[in-house]
């Protein structure tokens, strides 16, 4: 196992963008005040409610069982939620707190899925992994969801340590190449006629932002000529109902840009494996030039000549360091996509359209 | 001003010895403070007449955050504090320790004039918290209650193992008789496969319990016994000793092996 340096993802984050996936109205942290503050800030934006138990030094030492039955109480009367996620933190799991008790103590009308994880506890994904067990040990979702997920989360680790983030004792971050470079590089390769490929293949409401590219491109083509080839992980059959929901927003959008989908390769919780499904068909299929957008390395496959775009500098420092150059970086992606409902413009995007319109290359 | 830790196994009586020093310490006109650091907060009991000093935590925890903690002077001018902590099965009682431990340090260790402190740690060094007494600006010295008992002995030996850890030098072993069979020279010998020596054997005798039932000290309810006068002689010998070393721990195997020596 490598020792990662650099900062990455915990169980915390991981267990309460699982609960919004599950659809729960309120995510109550156990812990301090600042824990998870910027993902906090995040899942608001798409509609979920994060408060926090804002432990003090004092109930490290006894406990801060009373206020995690207030606040629930408060969440109950203020929101009136169907389904309440409570989040532990190192604070509350180091210290042993009884969220159990503390849910019964509440008496809440509503559901509560407690995740007793913590940062100590693993990599990101468990913390995802432990809330699909709470939900499914509760009935909010069957044994066969948990165990798929369970599946393709274990398999997004064993990537990550492979060839992604954790693969590295530390990554510096890096801006990744221009969008020009890439955009006219593509436009050139359309006006001469070639065929352009596009793989979605990204993780869950990032799609929303990826997804644009496969626009562009098309648009590209309407206007330069060429030949266009597109799939990815849209698929609208796989998946809690908020994910199926993102694709099939997504699809509306592709449909209206004119983007035929050459191959779905699976739902948007599955790029583990819709990436290997996307090598397999691309392997088959002949594409002059290669563009995958969203998480390229769980691609396998992918060369130093295709263009891979993805969203975190650490990423992309992790790409041009193996050689692929071509790597270009959504940065704000992230941030942007939290309550969207339809694709979003993205850089590399609009720098395509700007070429085409604007008679550059 | 002398910072003394006294760790040992739980129930081997390190509040006992370490109320009764503190009693003989102030009676020779030194300003002792007792640190009881046990959450339960009955180690100072015997200092103060059997009345109860507040926890110093609860007295954080409550409204009074900011308040001066109103420190219990017992027997002889003892001042008596209790750190107090969680509810069984609550909370953090290490962190408790960690937390009391410093603000005493700042708000009265620092400010006022004292001869000794005794720090009364409970049970072992368990965890972070349970060592805070040992950090280095806090206690220096450390003696180990035991007494000839394997438990007792295997317990010594893990906080020794812990003092190792930690660098922190070790002043001496207090037998606290069981009267076990040969047991003087069990931990005399025990002590000096640690690489220290045994400073005090302090006998088994009823009139512990009479005082404590008293709720008092034997120092303060029975002076002249035989009993006070071994306390005195302790606290006497820790005063003066110069001789500290870092600890060096036994395998458990090796003590059952000096233990069925001394059977044979």
């Amino acid at each position: 196992m490598t020792e990662v340096l650099h900062p990455r993802p915990n169980p915390i984050v991981a267990a309460m963008y699982t609960l919004r996936d599950l659809e729960a109205e309120v995510v109550v942290m156990h812990g301090p005040a600042g824990c998870g503050f910027m993902a906090s800030r995040r899942l608001e934006e798409a509609g979920v409610r994060v408060v926090t138990t804002g432990m003090r030094e004092g109930d490290l030492i006894f406990g801060a069982e009373e206020k995690l039955v207030r606040v629930l109480a408060q969440v109950e009367q203020e929101f009136h939620p169907r389904l309440v996620g409570i989040v532990g933190t190192c604070a509350s799991m180091i210290i042993g707190e009884n969220l159990d008790s503390a849910i019964k103590k509440a008496g809440l009308k509503a559901k509560v899925l407690a995740v007793d994880t913590h940062g100590c506890a693993g990599p990101n994904t468990s913390g995802a992994i432990r809330t699909l067990e709470v939900a499914a040990q509760q009935g909010v979702i069957s044994q066969e969801e948990y165990l798929r997920q369970k599946e393709m989360l274990t398999r997004a680790t064993l990537i990550e340590a492979d060839r992604g983030l954790t693969s590295r004792r530390y990554l510096e971050p890096h801006p990744g190449a221009t969008k020009l470079s890439v955009a006219l590089e593509i436009v050139r390769a359309l006006r001469q006629g070639k065929r352009v490929s596009v793989t979605l293949n990204a993780k869950k409401e990032t799609a929303f932002g990826f997804a644009d590219v496969m626009r562009a491109v098309e648009y590209a083509r309407s206007r330069v000529g060429g030949e266009t080839l597109h799939l990815g992980n849209l698929s609208t059959e796989i998946g809690l109902p908020r994910i199926r929901r993102y694709a099939r927003e997504i699809q509306r959008d592709l449909k209206e840009a004119d983007v035929e989908l050459a191959l779905i390769t699976g739902g948007l919780d599955e790029y583990p494996v819709a990436g290997e499904r996307a090598a397999r068909f691309l392997e088959r299929e002949r594409a002059d030039l290669r563009i995958f957008a969203g998480l390229p390395h769980a691609v396998p496959g992918i060369t130093p000549e295709d263009i891979l775009v993805t969203d975190q500098p650490r990423e992309l420092r992790n790409y041009i360091d193996r050689g692929f150059a071509k790597s270009v970086g959504e940065i704000n992606t992230h941030a942007m996509v939290m309550s969207a409902h339809g694709i979003l413009k993205n850089e590399l995007g609009e720098t395509i359209r700007q070429i085409v319109d604007g008679g550059m290359a | 001003m002398r910072q003394i830790a006294i760790y040992g196994k739980g129930g081997i009586g390190k509040s006992t010895i370490s109320a009764n020093v503190a009693a003989a310490l102030a009676e020779k006109g030194l300003i002792t403070w007792y640190v009881g650091c046990d959450p339960k907060s009955d180690g100072s009991m015997t200092l103060l007449r059997g009345q109860r000093a507040q926890a110093f935590l609860e007295m954080m925890k409550g409204t009074g955050q900011g308040k001066p903690y109103e420190v219990a002077v017992g027997y002889g001018g003892v001042r008596c504090v209790e750190v107090g902590g969680p509810l069984a099965g609550v909370g953090c009682a290490g962190r408790g320790i960690i937390v009391a431990v410093q603000a005493l340090s700042k708000d009265h260790f620092s400010k006022e004039n004292i001869d000794v402190i005794i720090y009364d740690v409970p049970g072992d060094v368990v965890c972070g918290g349970f060592a805070a007494p040992l950090r280095e600006r806090y206690a220096d010295e450390v003696y180990i209650v035991t007494s000839g008992e394997y438990l007792s002995l295997y317990a010594a030996n893990n906080i020794a193992k812990g003092l190792r850890n930690l660098n922190v030098k070790l002043g001496g072993i207090i037998c606290n008789s069981r009267e076990v069979e040969g047991e003087r020279n069990v931990v005399a010998e025990f002590a000096s496969q640690i690489g220290t020596r045994m400073i005090a054997f302090i006998p088994r005798d009823p009139v512990v319990r009479e005082c404590e039932n008293q709720g008092m000290t034997v120092i303060e309810c029975a002076p002249a016994s035989a009993q006070a006068s071994a306390y005195r002689s302790l606290a006497e010998a820790m005063m003066r000793n110069k001789d500290f070393a870092l600890p060096r721990p036994m395998e458990p195997e090796d003590i059952r092996a000096l233990l069925r020596g001394s059977m044979a």
